[in-house]
């Protein structure tokens, strides 16, 4: 009970950074990465900053639709490999709409791509009890504008990364 | 052929009715008539004493503020008055109100001692010189001035037009500011004019769709404070909340209060599947209403509670679905092009409102409950979210602009389509949900 | 955590159970009851306000001894709302400009009188045409919906049921005619137009478009095909203008035996329905009243007027008793407002319309 609602909390705040959708390097600041090279750093392959930002840690979706397209499924590979590299994390999957839809079906909308995502790092191996899933529907969108271009980067499953080393 | 039938026709007319043709009265039909604001007037209250002056002024200007609201009425302004109405017992000049074509008239008095206010008021029909009911009283305390106000409007709305009132309600609505990526939201309440705004929450957490209970009393509406999408119940005369459980590690959202304010509908996730809850209140026990891989969610009950409409992609687009208040086979409703989304059940039963996307563009509309004779009332870059007024005449929903700067306002209408207005708020506002009538 | 679980569980069934069960909290005054608002009886209030009927009699505030209100004591105001000091006097609600004849569409010569469609009725032979909207001409959205559309008053005109010219002192008449204010009948559209038909070039959509003014002004009818001997009133439903037919066959047939002069001609009678449905205003009708059907009986002066008091329901059908009441207010409100003046019906044939009762039929007009 107590650690669920501190990982909630931390993906909250993980959210924050996320949402502000630059650097990314914030996130990993003060996290225990042990490489060689400036721990922390996205340069260094063990941090969150690398998984964010060199392995990629969202998925778009075409309208109305949660299934991955191939790119979509070679970015969540590499995620899975990630993780099983990296066990000392786990995972909150946020799926998100775009604003082209009625609150609560893109809320249930975003469910079913964060779920999609997660389905399928499962099926690559990482273990179920560390990927969470949450739905901010179109409540969180990233881009503002009104058009597609904005849209599709809106539609998404962003993958966050919560673990001890960060508690 | 023509012309041999008529005579055939006459010719029995005439042997069954020869007294009619001779000395009757001249007996028309008519089918057509006209459809427009009718004009009224509300001279300005008459203070009994100077404390009770300021109250008789803003009490007839709240009073025509609701009927010119409407849409059916259209207030004849006070330049164009002839008579004074300087004595609420003095006869009504009615020659002098025909003659600027007041149609209906509202003569009012009002009373103040100490914290208590009285309103006193007469409703007139001024071309046949007739009052429309009786005079009524209504008594209250000098803070709520504007409800009395409220009140006499809904009186005289009801007994011109014969539909119940709804100026004396509230609307639970999500205040909303800031930009598109940063939105900050907050439930409040508010009078159905937008007056009196009080905020219920603080804007640290996503909430979303309030919903009224059947008396008014408390809200249903979900909010992200524990970290993820919950289910909330408010006392809304305390500002308590309080979470309404449900299973451990699922999103749930979409609450509705059942008519009899004894259980709730809901929106349950789990594995990324939604489906249809329903939940006891004084148990917290919950049954599982829909089991589809589809996303069922925004339910709404009958008036009666035995149905719920609700809104479902199992084939394949957003439709609409009615369903036995406790599950079972579901009916698909909606049918024309585009999807369907947010049904909301009239008050009276006879219509559903709902949100439809079609070609780019979003509606509110409404349907019969099988849905035939679907009206679309609006049309915009996005309009969501539509409730109804107590007396299911008006729809209330909220409709958010394009692009970067784009804001979310509430909007109301008429269910004839006309009269679309917005309805203004401090800041900007979705999700409205109209309580019913207060007490 | 089985701790924390347990007093959550029981809080929360006990805020439950609290919140639900018995009357407690529901028959409870609501805690807002700072807005007490109680109601007297009517019997109350109308013995203690003045007879009104009889004015000669006048009617003294001071005897007007309040009978004991049956109102309880108001509890002492408990201001709910910390943010909100004191009620504001001005209403944030103000209404909305209302879209009044004179904002729309200037006819761009103000001089020119612009013709409105027309009113007049048609002599019997005569087969009007109905003024036709363009081929693209959408309906435009007005705040008043009549049977015919009726274009944009002349911005000097005052909205008037019944039209007249404008009549001004002229220095060198002889005549002394009254200065008269120019009116006009208010524009109006033939139908309801919502948002959603206005963008329907932007928006098309296949759902049924609300159609409360089921007829439209006809296609544009050959002129040959104008050879039937009934006036073809656009307003007018087949079954009623068969009627007519038939009463108008009736009443020929009837002649010999009449009192007084021939009997009204279809169109003098069409006049007379139209002069009363262009009052007809049913736009404030609930939906009960506008299923309700009322037959409304009077009788005339030789003016044209009223006699007063002799407007009375005789029949209605389709509705509530309280729907029946709105729609003979309406009704009432009709024959009254447009008869003013009093009707312009032909004196040599009062016999025939000194009388007169009158279905209202608000089926068409109902919302769809």
């Amino acid at each position: 009970m107590n650690v669920l609602s501190k990982f909630a909390a931390l993906g909250a705040l993980m959210l924050i950074a996320a949402c502000s959708n630059n650097d990314p390097s914030a996130l990993g600041g003060g996290a225990g990465g042990s490489g060689a090279i400036q721990p922390g750093s996205p340069s260094d392959p063990r941090s969150p900053a690398y998984f964010q930002q060199t392995v990629g840690d969202r998925v778009l979706f075409a309208v109305d639709q949660s299934t991955l397209s191939p790119q979509a499924q070679t970015v969540l590979q590499g995620q899975a490999e990630w993780l099983l590299a990296n066990t000392d994390y786990t995972a909150t999957i946020e799926g998100h709409a775009d604003e082209q839809g009625t609150r609560e079906y893109n809320l249930a909308l975003g469910a079913r791509r964060a779920n999609a995502a997660r389905e399928y790092l499962i099926s690559r191996g990482v273990a179920g009890n560390r990927i969470q899933t949450i739905s901010y529907g179109k409540e969180r969108p990233i881009e503002i504008c009104s058009t597609e271009e904005c849209y599709s980067k809106n539609r998404r499953a962003v993958t966050v990364l919560t673990g001890s080393t960060l508690g | 052929m023509m012309k041999l039938l008529t005579s055939l026709f006459v010719g029995l007319t005439l042997l069954s009715a020869p007294v009619y043709a001779q000395s009757g009265p001249l007996r028309l039909e008519l089918t057509e008539g006209i459809i427009e604001p009718m004009p009224f007037a509300v001279p300005s209250f008459v203070p009994d004493s100077p404390a009770a002056a300021q109250y008789a002024t803003d009490i007839s200007r709240v009073v025509a503020a609701d009927l010119t609201g409407t849409g059916l009425f259209r207030e004849i302004s006070s330049d164009a008055f002839i008579s004074r109405v300087s004595s609420f017992e003095a006869p009504v000049q009615f020659a002098d109100w025909k003659a600027i074509n007041a149609q209906a008239l509202v003569t009012g008095a009002v009373n103040v001692s100490g914290k208590r206010l009285t309103v006193r008021f007469r409703i007139w029909d001024v071309f046949s010189g007739q009052e429309l009911g009786n005079g009524l009283q209504f008594a209250g305390t000098t803070d709520g001035w504007r409800r009395m106000a409220h009140k006499v409007a809904d009186q005289v709305y009801s007994r011109i037009t014969g539909e119940g009132g709804y100026f004396d309600s509230r609307v639970a609505f999500v205040s909303e500011s800031g930009p598109k990526d940063q939105r900050r939201k907050r439930l409040a309440i508010m009078d159905y004019d937008g007056a009196n705004v009080q905020y219920l929450t603080d804007s640290a957490a996503i909430v979303l769709a309030p919903r009224f209970s059947p008396t008014g009393d408390r809200l249903l509406y979900t909010s992200y404070e524990s970290g993820r999408p919950r289910i909330y119940v408010l006392d809304v005369g305390r500002v308590k909340r309080q979470e309404l459980k449900t299973q451990d590690g699922t999103m749930s959202f979409s609450p509705r209060f059942s008519p009899d304010g004894r259980s709730i509908v809901y929106s349950l996730i789990q594995g990324g599947n939604t489906d249809l809850w329903k939940m006891d209140l004084a148990s917290g026990q919950s049954v599982r209403l829909t089991n589809t891989p589809a996303i069922e969610t925004a339910p709404s009950y009958s008036p009666d509670g035995t149905q719920i409409v609700f809104e479902s992609d199992r084939s394949g687009t957003p439709q609409l679905y009615i369903m036995p208040a406790n599950g079972g086979e579901a009916t698909r409703i909606s049918f024309g092009q585009g999807r369907y989304g947010t049904p909301v059940w009239s008050p009276r039963g006879d219509l559903i409102a709902f949100t439809k996307q079609n070609k780019g563009r979003f509606h509110i509309g409404v349907m019969r409950t099988d849905g035939s004779e679907e009206r679309l009332l609006t049309a915009s870059f996005l309009d969501e979210g539509p409730t109804w007024s107590p007396n299911g005449r008006v729809i209330m929903f909220s409709r958010e602009t394009q692009g970067a700067s784009g804001r979310s306002s509430l909007y109301s209408v008429d269910i004839s389509g006309r009269n679309l207005r917005p309805v203004r708020t401090p800041d900007g506002g979705s999700d409205p949900a109209w309580g019913p009538l207060q007490n | 955590m089985e701790t924390g679980t347990k007093i959550s569980a029981i809080a929360h069934v006990s805020l439950i159970g609290w919140a639900l069960f018995g009357g407690t909290f529901r028959s409870e005054p609501l805690p807002m009851a700072v807005q007490d608002v109680s109601v007297i009886s009517a019997e109350q209030f109308a013995a203690m306000t003045a007879q009104r009927e009889a004015p000669e009699v006048p009617s003294t505030p001071e005897s007007l001894e309040q009978p004991p209100e049956p109102v309880e004591e108001v509890n002492a105001p408990e201001p709910t709302q910390e943010e909100q000091p004191r009620p504001e006097p001005v209403t944030p609600s103000e209404p909305e400009p209302e879209p009044v004849p004179e904002t729309v569409e200037v006819p761009p010569e103000p001089e020119v009188v612009e013709e409105p469609p027309v009113l007049e009725q048609p002599e019997p032979e005569a087969v009007v045409l109905p003024t036709l909207p363009g081929p693209e001409a959408q309906p435009r959205p007005a705040d008043r919906v009549a049977p015919e559309p009726i274009a944009p008053p002349p911005p000097e005109a005052q909205i008037d049921d019944v039209e007249s010219p404008p009549v001004s002192l002229d220095e060198g008449a002889e005549t002394q005619q009254e200065q008269q204010d120019q009116t006009a009948p208010e524009e109006a559209t033939d139908q309801i137009v919502t948002e959603a038909e206005e963008s329907d070039k932007t928006a098309p959509t296949t759902s049924p478009r609300p159609r409360v003014r089921p007829n439209r002004p006809a296609p544009p009818a050959e002129p040959e095909v104008a050879e039937t001997s009934e006036p073809a009133a656009p307003a007018e439903a087949p079954s009623s203008s068969e009627q007519d037919a038939i009463e108008d066959a009736l009443s020929e047939a009837l002649r010999d035996s009449e009192p007084s002069g021939p009997p009204l001609t279809s169109g003098e009678k069409d006049a007379m329905r139209l002069a009363v449905s262009r009052c007809w205003n049913v736009g404030s009708l609930s939906t009960d009243a506008l299923s309700t059907v009322v037959v409304v009986g009077f009788s005339l002066n030789r003016d044209g007027t009223v006699v007063g008091g002799s407007l009375r329901l005789l029949d209605s059908s389709g509705g509530s008793a309280g729907a029946e009441k709105q729609a003979f207010d309406a009704a009432r409100r009709a024959i009254l407002r447009c008869g003013a003046r009093g009707y312009d019906l032909p004196a040599d044939k009062y016999e025939h319309w000194q009388d007169i009762e009158i279905t209202f039929n608000p089926e068409r007009m109902r919302i769809k």
